[in-house]
């Protein structure tokens, strides 16, 4: 990981500057919200006070009978096919009994559904009748009441008797249809509207269940939507609220004002993408939807339930139209310390979520500014840095290739911070390290420029022995000294050598030459003393000019081909090899011979290596320099020289550029 | 009446050896152990053939000094540097100021002697009219032995004592490639390839300043060099 991409990270610190915000818009927008759900609440405790006080036709306290409006008449044939939009709000009555009550405009009608899997079955006008599965039904219409009795021995249509005297304008008789399944027994009937019921009661007696009292019937009183309380909600609703009234029971009795929010224009309608950034990253918090909150007899919400136990409660949820909440607050109405049921006011709304949104979008684009400002300086920076540690790694390398000595100022040496600090510290270092390159590199020529003047005095001393009359038997002693300082000479100069080869190489001088002259001049030398060695010479067709110094050329082969010699048996082969290349050409010397070591394939061509056997004695030690010199002439010619194994034997390739031309001032 | 010889050189065991030698050689030799004291004496009385170390005492580069004092007061006294330094360097830088040899402390006493009788001929030939000489001539080369000078179309070319030599051995059998050692061996020089091929590149250089058509001095690569009549 670059320091680059490092300081880039970094950068994304800035990241916690849009989180913070995001944070803060979310408080703001929860503000917001609460804001408006304490105006909201507040309208709607006004408005359940003034219900009470302009004594609005409130619906009655505790349980309560609802009337659904159906807006297709239903066939009285004790079947429940025509009741099945309304049957989700059935509602249940003891433990086994589901009633239905639905009006139109000339009807009301009736369906008690009972579950006795283990019946008792006999008519009406039985004398088992109270002993066997029957339904007492009462009605009440103002001052008048009636029970009636409702039983049959046989599924079809049934007559409900009247139990008590004369009951004003109620009839005695109900026709009702009675019908049966595996499970239990469904009754339907219907009465004329025109009775004006308004209180309903029941009583489901199975004989299996063990009845104590036959003839008892639960009465309680019967509401449904009604148009005045709802204008009466009209009138006090404030604007751009929907209004609705539940019983105690959480039925609908009233409704006023609509959901529907003003049009906006195009231009300011929040954009589905605005919408969902609201939705997912501000108001994490909507209550869930109830699909059943909307055009239902029965407003079951968790606020409803919250109001019907007394407390006023408030909900958000999503709005119908894109990017709106609705603010929803049930209020409990009480009368006399009775509950006469929940007014729950809805308010759709746009501005929080716009607001909001805007907030959040001027704060990411203010931050995505900032996020781009900061992350620009520092990479500018950090590509400051880069540039600057990259000046100082290639000065090291430089250096490090040419042996610790610089080839030039130190970069960076000037500046004040740590980088110049480390510069400083890395030319002291490279200093040092160049001193003693230096040092080692002239040892040998000095020592061996040292050496030479000693080395003189001992020959000159035993040149003027010649001529001191030494008697004959010193004369062997006399060769032998000569000899170890002939040998003692080979030594110093051959130490020398290399230096001086450095030297004679760097003022070679170049002209064009075609390189298969200098291969074929070199081979054909080379025959002579090659002995009963095989020499192949492989030459190009056309002719290979290159800028180069030809006696240096001459020099590396003589190397390669002294090295090949000593390293092919007498009977071995050898070849020689000219090849134009892309950059230039290769001049390669193969020979039979032993495979080169591995551990050796780095240094071969370093100053001192030498991969032959320790010499003979009375031979001159070998130091290596040839492969060095053909290095040496290789990179002069900004070209390079290696080694390989083959099948066989080993290739000593010089790969050739050719000399820089220099420029004639 | 003995030849004078003077010897520059500050190590005096060595300058011991070489007065002693040459001494016995049958020449006048007095030994100097600074630039300081050859000055002095020289400028009482010129000797015959000097030789100078390059590297005197604390001077490093002494010798070449004393060398272009010399010439300065004369320009046929011959002069030899021998030195311990054999770099290119030091070679060229030597023989340009207008040394008449150069010769590594390597080589053998009996070498310098032969060196120095080589120079004395020399002077001796230049002196007395060529008549029964040694002449090699090559079309428009002409190669006087005795006098070590050689001719190209009638003008002198100023070789140094192994540039003549060089020369020489080319000349004498021309058409045969002569390699690097055979060359060093006529020369009676001990360097390195490289200091025979600047000396060949200088021996053109000075045949080319003074007839820019000259191109006899073949070098064939890998083996060494002919002369091309």
């Amino acid at each position: 990981m670059t320091l680059r991409q490092k300081l880039l990270l970094v950068a994304l610190c800035t990241l916690a500057l849009p989180v913070a915000g995001w944070l803060y818009v979310r408080q703001m927008e929860t503000l917001l919200r609460e804001g408006q759900a304490q105006a909201l609440v507040a309208s709607a405790r006004a408005m359940a006070r003034s219900l009470v006080v302009v004594d609005a036709p409130l619906p009655p306290a505790g349980p309560a009978w609802y009337l659904q409006h159906t807006p297709v008449p239903i066939t009285i044939d004790g079947y429940g096919d025509d009741w099945a939009p309304l049957s989700p709000w059935a509602q249940t009555f003891g433990s086994n009994a589901k009633v239905m009550l639905a009006e139109d405009e000339h009807w009301v009608y009736f369906s008690v559904e009972v579950r006795a899997p283990r019946r008792r079955r006999a008519d009406a006008g039985d004398r088992l009748a109270l002993s066997a599965d029957h339904l007492i039904v009462s009605i009440a219409s103002g001052e008048d009441a009636q029970r009636y009795l409702l039983a049959s021995a046989a599924p079809g249509p049934t007559t409900a008797i009247a139990l008590d005297a004369d009951a004003g304008v109620l009839p005695d008789r109900i026709n009702a249809q009675w019908q049966e399944d595996g499970s239990g027994f469904r009754v339907e009937f219907r009465l004329p509207r025109g009775l004006r019921l308004d209180h309903f009661g029941l009583g489901v007696h199975v004989a299996a269940d063990g009845d104590t009292e036959p003839l008892s019937a639960e009465t309680r009183p019967l509401i449904d939507f009604s148009p005045s309380l709802s204008q009466e909600l009209g009138r006090l609703a404030p604007d751009g609220v929907r209004v609705r009234m539940l019983s105690p029971d959480a039925w609908l009795v009233a409704q006023s004002g609509k959901l529907d929010l003003p049009d906006l224009p195009a231009s300011e309608r929040p954009g589905w993408f605005a919408s969902l950034v609201y939705r997912s990253l501000l108001a994490t918090r909507f209550d869930a939807q109830s699909p059943w909150a909307e055009d239902v007899p029965r407003v079951d919400l968790p606020e409803v339930r919250e109001a019907l136990r007394g407390k006023p409660a408030t909900a958000w949820r999503a709005g119908e139209a894109r990017g709106s909440v609705v603010l929803a607050v049930a209020m409990p109405v009480q009368m006399r310390g009775r509950l006469h049921g929940v007014v729950l006011l809805e308010q759709p709304s746009r501005a929080v979520p716009l607001l909001a949104n805007r907030a959040l979008f001027g704060l990411l684009l203010t931050s995505f500014a900032v996020l781009l400002v900061a992350g620009g300086v520092l990479l500018l920076f950090a590509t400051r840095l880069t540039i600057r540690l990259r000046r100082l790694r290639n000065a090291a390398e430089r250096a490090q290739a040419n042996d610790g000595r610089l080839d030039g100022p130190f970069p960076l040496t000037e500046a004040g911070d740590e980088l110049g600090d480390l510069a400083r510290s890395f030319a002291r270092l490279f200093e040092a390290v160049g001193g003693y390159t230096d040092y080692l590199r002239t040892l040998a020529s000095k020592l061996s420029h040292e050496l030479n003047t000693p080395l003189a005095i001992v020959k000159s001393s035993l040149d003027n022995l010649d001529h001191a009359g030494l008697p004959a038997e010193a004369e062997p002693y006399l060769a032998r000294a000569r000899d170890g300082v002939a040998r003692l000479g080979a030594l110093v100069r051959a130490m020398s050598e290399a230096s001086r080869m450095e030297r004679a190489i760097a003022a070679a001088e170049a002209e064009d030459v075609n390189l298969a002259d200098i291969v074929r001049g070199c081979a054909e030398g080379y025959r002579a003393l090659a002995g009963g060695r095989r020499l192949e010479v492989e030459l190009p067709p056309s002719a290979v000019f290159m800028h180069v110094s030809p006696e240096l050329i001459a020099q590396a082969l003589d190397k390669l081909f002294d090295n090949a010699l000593s390293f092919t048996p007498p009977d071995g082969w050898m070849r020689i090899a000219l090849r134009p290349t892309p950059e230039g050409a290769d001049i390669e010397l193969a020979n039979q011979g032993p495979p080169l070591p591995a551990a050796m394939q780095g240094r071969l061509f370093d100053s001192l290596v030498s991969l032959r056997d320790k010499a003979t004695p009375g031979d001159a030690p070998h130091l290596g320099l040839g492969l060095y010199v053909v290095r040496l002439v290789a990179e002069r010619h900004q070209g390079s020289a290696s080694a390989r194994n083959l099948a066989d034997g080993v290739a000593f390739t010089l790969h050739l550029r050719g000399l820089p031309r220099q420029r004639l001032a | 009446m003995a030849r004078s010889i003077a010897i520059v050189e500050d190590e005096p065991l060595i300058r011991a050896n070489y007065v002693e030698a040459l001494n016995r050689f049958g020449y006048e030799t007095r030994g100097y152990g600074s630039r300081g004291d050859a000055s002095t004496a020289f400028a009482m009385r010129l000797p015959e053939l000097v030789i100078i170390d390059i590297g005197l005492g604390d001077e490093p580069e002494g010798g070449f000094d004393l060398c272009r004092e010399l010439r300065a007061k004369s320009a046929t006294l011959p002069i030899i540097f021998l030195t311990a330094r054999d770099s290119d360097f030091d070679v060229i830088s030597g023989l340009r100021l207008g040394a008449d040899d150069y010769l590594s402390k390597d080589t053998s006493l009996h070498q310098l002697a032969a060196r120095i009788a080589a120079l004395f001929r020399r002077i001796e030939s230049l002196k007395t009219p060529a008549a029964s000489e040694t002449v090699i001539e090559h079309g428009p080369l002409k190669l006087e032995s005795e006098r070590m000078r050689v001719l190209w179309n009638g003008i002198e070319i100023p070789l140094t004592v192994t540039e003549f030599w060089m020369v020489h051995t080319l000349v004498r059998f021309p058409g045969h490639v002569k390699n690097r050692d055979q060359l060093m061996r006529e020369a009676e020089l001990v360097v390195d390839d490289a200091t025979i091929t600047s000396h060949i590149k200088r021996i053109r250089k000075k045949f080319v300043a003074l007839a820019p058509e000259f191109d006899a001095i073949e070098t064939v690569h890998g083996v060494g060099y002919r002369w091309t009549p």
